[in-house]
């Protein structure tokens, strides 16, 4: 069931939330949900999600009985189940050990437990670096037309298991 | 007279290492050539690492990460057969700027070298660049180890004792054999017996 949780009584099931979370809503591992999430405060996902979740300015987590096929816009996130889709985050992604995660990640900054199930494509914010141009050759020109993309989110039958 | 692989304790590792790691020359040049490309994609097959996915998602265009690593090792313990890894490398031919193979290929077999070989070759663009390592008898042991990148292109070993695999401890000629389908372009010893290699694709 959708339960509404205050911190001091949830269960922690993940640590070391990079967020201090005041309200929050569970959904339980006996739900399945099929279509679009729009919040206003926190989300932790045991159950089974289907769709996209859109909390822009709160944390998103799965658990680790959570099972999410989404696109994901959140501030934070955080993965200790499965997750397949893409995130976009204006904040940090942490990927735990648990975690099982097929997709693209934008994020500004990312953390990864070693032993995470990984197949990701990930950008973050990029520092400024100094491109090494060859001498006489003037610098190649970023093309302005988007090149086509080496990956594109596979299905089930292509997961690892 | 050296410890046997077997009994190389992490505090003998660092020791032979050094505490600080060592300097990689082959991840200098390695750098130097995503440093030079525009849009550039990297694929790191493993193991995933903190570490690494912050220090080249923040140099590169786009980071793929995809771990063979724990993959091979979730199949050796079910029992499945090696090959059904391979679906999981399912991009595009001539999609990467370089790729990040590490020690993968010295914990496979011939048959599964050759396919990792091959679609590593696959996906690499032209002048694409390889980075591959040989730990030697004296650093591989059978547990395996992530190379972890720190400043100044230091790396450092670290273990990752959730992997079970075996380890084929090949030699620097084998590596040169079975990467055949590239140029080799640089190699260095950084250790005996430990040694990194860059390939190209022509």
């Amino acid at each position: 069931m959708l339960k509404k949780s205050k911190q001091a009584n949830a269960e922690p099931t993940v640590s070391n939330s990079p967020v201090t979370m005041v309200d929050r809503t569970i959904i339980g591992d006996q739900i399945y949900i099929e279509g679009t999430i729009r919040g206003e405060e926190d989300l932790l996902i045991e159950g089974s999600v289907k769709g996209s979740i859109e909390m822009k300015a709160h944390h998103l987590t799965v658990g680790t009985k959570g099972q999410v096929i989404a696109e994901v816009r959140a501030a934070n996130v955080t993965i200790s189940g499965k997750l397949e889709g893409n995130i976009n985050a204006t904040g940090r992604v942490e990927i735990t050990k648990a975690a099982d995660f097929n997709g693209e990640i934008k994020a500004k900054s990312i953390s990864v437990e070693d032993g995470a199930y990984l197949k990701a494509v990930i950008e973050l914010e990029r520092e400024p670096t100094q491109k090494t141009v060859p001498l006489g050759k003037p610098e190649a020109k970023a093309s302005s037309e988007p090149k086509k993309e080496p990956f594109v989110l596979t299905g089930k039958d292509s997961k690892g298991n | 007279m050296a410890a046997s692989a077997a009994d190389l304790s992490q505090r003998d590792l660092n020791q032979h290492l050094g505490l600080e790691g060592y300097n990689s020359n082959a991840l200098k040049l390695f750098i130097e050539h995503l440093d030079q490309q525009t849009e550039s994609r990297l694929l790191d097959v493993g193991p995933v690492c903190q570490e690494n996915i912050r220090f080249f998602a923040r140099r590169v265009w786009k980071h793929y990460v995809c771990d063979m690593f724990i993959r091979l090792d979730r199949n050796i313990r079910k029992g499945d057969p090696v090959y059904q890894i391979w679906k999981e490398l399912d991009y595009h031919p001539e999609s990467f700027d370089g790729i990040l193979m590490w020690e993968l290929a010295d914990r496979l077999d011939e048959q599964d070298v050759k396919r990792l070989v091959t679609l590593c070759h696959s996906m690499l663009k032209p002048g694409g660049m390889a980075m591959v390592m040989v730990m030697g008898d004296q650093i591989a042991s059978s547990e395996t180890k992530s190379f972890v990148v720190g400043q100044n292109h230091r790396i450092y070993l670290r273990p990752q004792p959730h992997l079970k695999l075996p380890l084929r401890g090949r030699q620097n000629r084998d590596v040169l054999s079975m990467m055949a389908p590239f140029i080799p372009a640089k190699s260095f010893i950084c250790r005996p017996g430990f040694m990194e290699f860059l390939f190209r694709r022509e």
